[in-house]
């Protein structure tokens, strides 16, 4: 069930409904979003519900031994099971064709490869998502930042709360679980914040992106030979926005329904296109998985505890990983490679202490050059996130060389593209601005506004939905 | 919170009334849909003498005319405004097949909205409509070799279908023909469309408006994916598969054939491959076998099996392929339906050696064709670079 379709506007309601209806009842309510969960799941394959189910089971199972655990080793054997049996549920389901793949294309340099005839499994819907949720609910408990005794119902719904369950944001067991132990107040929610989320993320998800994927970036990337320059520089920079609005689009809506039910959700993204430097970009692109990484991968290989190094060695090792983690091609590794060598740059950049270089880079004019440097730098990273092939992404940067005319530059797309792109220098107290302003009208107006705004998004969007590109992670 | 909600339930329902009614006939057969259809369609006869739904549509043709949408349909109806009718059967109006169909939302009850082929489709007497259903398909088919391309005049080839189309081969076809001054490539897809429902995505409007002035040489087609699912026809639920169902089915491939076959082009329907879901390939099998029986009764048309290059000996879905060289791909894509691109690969290196045949020597002969292949058990196969490879299976 994507987010933007009837059936879940459908969905949506009857749940927001049902659930302040129990809101006094607290295990009832709980019970009902379980439910509720497993039933948006299922809306996509039903047969992999026992899978969802198992692994929450069992990391709430898990979790529970690690906290009844007197010993550190007890704790810690507990901990590297549980975190096991999720990376190898991960493995199995994500990795199984690429590495099969991989080996067999190895095997085949050398000697004639056998004659297999293999499936790799099925991606279950979000695998990624829920798989890290459980990795987070074992680590917190070994760590003790989850200070109660887990509850197997709030360890279920946790790792299946059905707006973070498909493309997070990753949440931390430690910050949710406390939220599932406090009774919900349907006075303390912001409706207005809710609901400009929403609406926003629906704009940028069904006009922005849906439009600059359909009329820039896919012709680009699937015959890029055709295309000079201009067109393959702007579907570079439009691949840049589409992804942005996409993603970021889909965790304003989730973040917004979460509000709604009662529940908060770390921001996910802080409009990571004004970034200055490598560091910076990943305090704001997809903060919920680069923070997740920073604690549960860079900090226990050493971070930057052990000389410089091992730090960067320990920041490739992450991205490398985190681009793994984003799918099964060698062009995700590629990715992940880039940013980590991005990062180890940066670090080497920033130590050089020369004085007129310091006074340098804290002008304005330095800031700018560098936004747009790093801006271009992770134009580079995308153009391999995208491409379905190294072949490809080759190509793209090659006819970037390419003299053409701008054939796909319309209005429309022109548009959209500078919407994606500058609308992050949108101060933020515009939207605070607005919500305050939102708040004096009377009720019904505001809801009569809302509409309008979904229904121009309805008009202005191209036809059919194009899923939400993380999906597929 | 309660109020809010309520504005904006009333407003919502109030602005997209048209909207809710087409998103309930596009449901797929089943109880929401037999629940949804006749209350969207009740509140939008209620809602309907306001006069939103007509700023609605006048809205999306003036986004149509500044160039907002890419909907082929919606562009030529923007640029060729119709003379059309609020309400079906209202005084003045000249009804046809395709304001019927691209206006599902005017449907009341189960399937009203479904066209009258007989009064109105010119292809309704196509071939191959009404002959019984063959039997299995034949596992290798021959193309009919093109003769050379004449210097200066590109072949206009033209790629239509679903995403069976869209993803993989399109792309595949377009990458390596693209230095290709003898082909000129024309897409005419869409994913997530078929056959089966053209009120959900009607080819027959969609497929001239997607081509405009383009004369094609060569339609490639491929199609079907979709279609393995019941429909309503004049209010009666046809479940998938059942005779009434393969009957309607059967026209509407003949009738979409025809279309294509339209200024003498020739035709190769490329079968759909086997699948990794077992109930789901035999729905894909007994779909080939209709499209097959169809196009066959065509002199215009190939029906062109991709089972010798993607398919087990069996002919049954394989995942990887080794090839000569010793290297192995992996040709299906993740969700064991659609191709990859390298899977694509094996079947647009025969195409194209079948779209652009080399010229003729210097004694006149032409060399063989380059879609003999098609024929082969085990098909040479030229994937990207390594021209020289063949399947192994």
């Amino acid at each position: 069930m994507l987010f933007p379709t009837v059936e879940y506007a459908l969905f949506f309601l009857v749940v927001l409904a049902v659930a302040w209806s129990l809101y006094r009842f607290p295990t009832a309510h709980k019970s009902f979003l379980l439910l509720a969960s497993y039933i948006f799941y299922g809306f996509w394959n039903w047969a992999y519900i026992p899978l969802l189910f198992g692994i929450s089971l069992f990391s709430g199972l898990v979790a529970q031994r690690i906290q009844r655990s007197q010993t550190i080793s007890a704790r810690k054997c507990w901990l590297a099971a549980g975190v096991t049996v999720c990376l190898a549920t991960l493995g199995y389901y994500k990795y199984t064709g690429f590495l099969l793949t991989t080996l067999l294309q190895v095997w085949g340099r050398f000697a004639p490869p056998p004659h297999i005839q293999v499936y790799s499994p099925l991606l279950p819907l979000g695998i990624s998502f829920f798989i890290f949720h459980a990795i987070s609910l074992l680590c917190d408990c070994y760590r003790g930042k989850v200070r109660e005794p887990v509850n197997l119902g709030d360890a279920l719904l946790y790792v299946a709360f059905f707006p973070q369950l498909i493309a997070g944001p990753i949440l931390r067991a430690s910050r949710f679980l406390p939220q599932l132990a406090i009774r919900r107040n349907p006075n303390s929610i912001r409706v207005n914040r809710a609901f400009l989320l929403i609406v926003g993320g629906l704009f940028k998800k069904v006009v922005i992106s849906n439009m600059l994927a359909t009329r820039l970036v896919e012709p680009v990337f699937a015959v890029p030979q055709s295309f000079g320059a201009w067109d393959t520089l702007l579907a570079v920079y439009g691949y840049a926005a589409q992804i942005y609005c996409d993603f970021s689009g889909y965790t304003d809506i989730a973040i917004g329904c979460a509000l709604l039910l009662g529940y908060r959700f770390p921001r996910n993204f802080n409009a990571p296109y004004t970034a200055t430097d490598p560091q910076d970009f990943w305090r704001r692109w997809h903060i919920s998985l680069s923070s997740w990484l920073r604690d549960y991968l860079y900090f226990p290989l050493g971070g930057s505890r052990k000389g410089k190094l091992r730090t960067y060695i320990n920041l490739m090792v992450t991205m490398l990983l985190g681009g793994l983690w984003h799918g099964a091609a060698w062009t995700f590794v590629a990715w992940g490679g880039l940013h980590g060598f991005y990062l180890v740059v940066h670090r080497l950049w920033s130590r050089i202490g020369w004085r007129p270089l310091v006074r340098w880079r804290a002008t304005t004019a330095w800031r700018w050059a560098s936004r747009i440097l790093l801006f271009h730098a992770v134009c580079a990273g995308w153009v391999f996130f995208r491409a379905s092939s190294f072949a490809t992404a080759y190509t793209v940067f090659g006819r970037l060389t390419v003299p053409g005319t701008a054939t796909l530059a319309t209005g429309p797309v022109l548009i959209v593209l500078f919407l994606g792109l500058a609308g992050q220098y949108m101060p933020p107290r515009w939207r605070n601005g607005f919500e305050i302003e939102l708040g004096r009208w009377p009720a019904l107006a505001r809801g009569a506004v809302l509409a309008v705004a979904i229904a121009t998004i309805e008009i202005l969007g191209p036809t059919g939905v194009a899923p939400f590109i993380y999906f597929q992670f | 919170m309660a109020l809010v909600i309520v504005g904006f339930l009333v407003v919502i329902v109030l602005l997209e009334s048209d909207g809710l009614a087409s998103w309930a006939n596009h449901l797929e057969i089943g109880p929401l849909r037999t629940v949804a259809v006749p209350v969207t369609a009740a509140v939008q006869k209620t809602l309907h003498p306001l006069g939103v739904a007509a700023i609605r549509d006048r809205a999306l043709e003036a986004l149509a005319r500044v160039g907002w949408t890419d909907d082929a349909a919606l562009l030529a109806k923007a640029a060729n405004p119709p003379h059309t009718c609020d309400l079906p059967g209202a005084s003045g109006c000249a009804p046809s097949a395709a304001s019927n169909i691209s206006n599902p939302a005017f449907t009341t009850g189960s399937g009203a909205n479904t066209p009258d082929h007989s009064a109105h489709n010119p292809f309704l007497n196509a071939p191959g409509a009404r002959t019984p259903l063959l039997g299995d398909v034949p596992r290798t088919t021959v193309l009919a070799p093109m003769p050379p391309v004449e210097p200066g005049k590109p072949r206009v080839v033209v790629l239509t279908g679903d995403s069976m189309m869209a993803v993989g081969l399109s792309a595949e076809l377009m990458r390596e023909a693209a230095g290709d001054k003898n082909l000129r490539i024309v897409k005419a897809f869409r994913s997530g469309t078929g056959l089966a429902r053209p009120e959900v995505f009607n080819w027959m409007d969609e497929y001239p408006a997607m081509l405009g002035e383009v004369k094609p040489d060569v339609v490639i087609v491929a199609i079907g994916a979709n279609d393995g699912q019941g429909f309503v026809v004049d209010g009666k639920v046809l479940p998938y598969g059942s005779e009434e169902w393969r009957k309607v089915y059967q026209e509407r491939i003949a009738e979409f054939l025809a279309m294509v076959e339209e200024g003498g082009p020739r035709v190769v329907w490329v079968g759909l491959p086997p699948m990794r879901g077992h109930i789901y390939d035999e729905k894909i099998t007994d779909l080939n076998r209709i499209t097959y029986t169809v196009v066959s009764q065509s002199p215009q048309a190939t029906w062109w099996n991709p089972v010798p290059y993607v398919g087990d000996d069996a002919g049954k879905y394989r995942e990887y392929v080794t090839l000569d060289g010793g290297q192995t791909i992996k040709i299906r894509s993740s969700d064991g339906i659609h191709l990859s691109d390298e899977g694509a690969g094996l079947l647009t290196s025969v195409l194209l050696k079948w779209l652009d045949p080399p010229a003729p020597t210097a004694n006149g002969a032409v060399a063989a064709p380059a879609a003999a292949p098609a024929v082969q058990a085990r098909p040479a196969v030229k994937h990207k670079k390594h021209a020289s490879r063949k399947a192994k299976g």
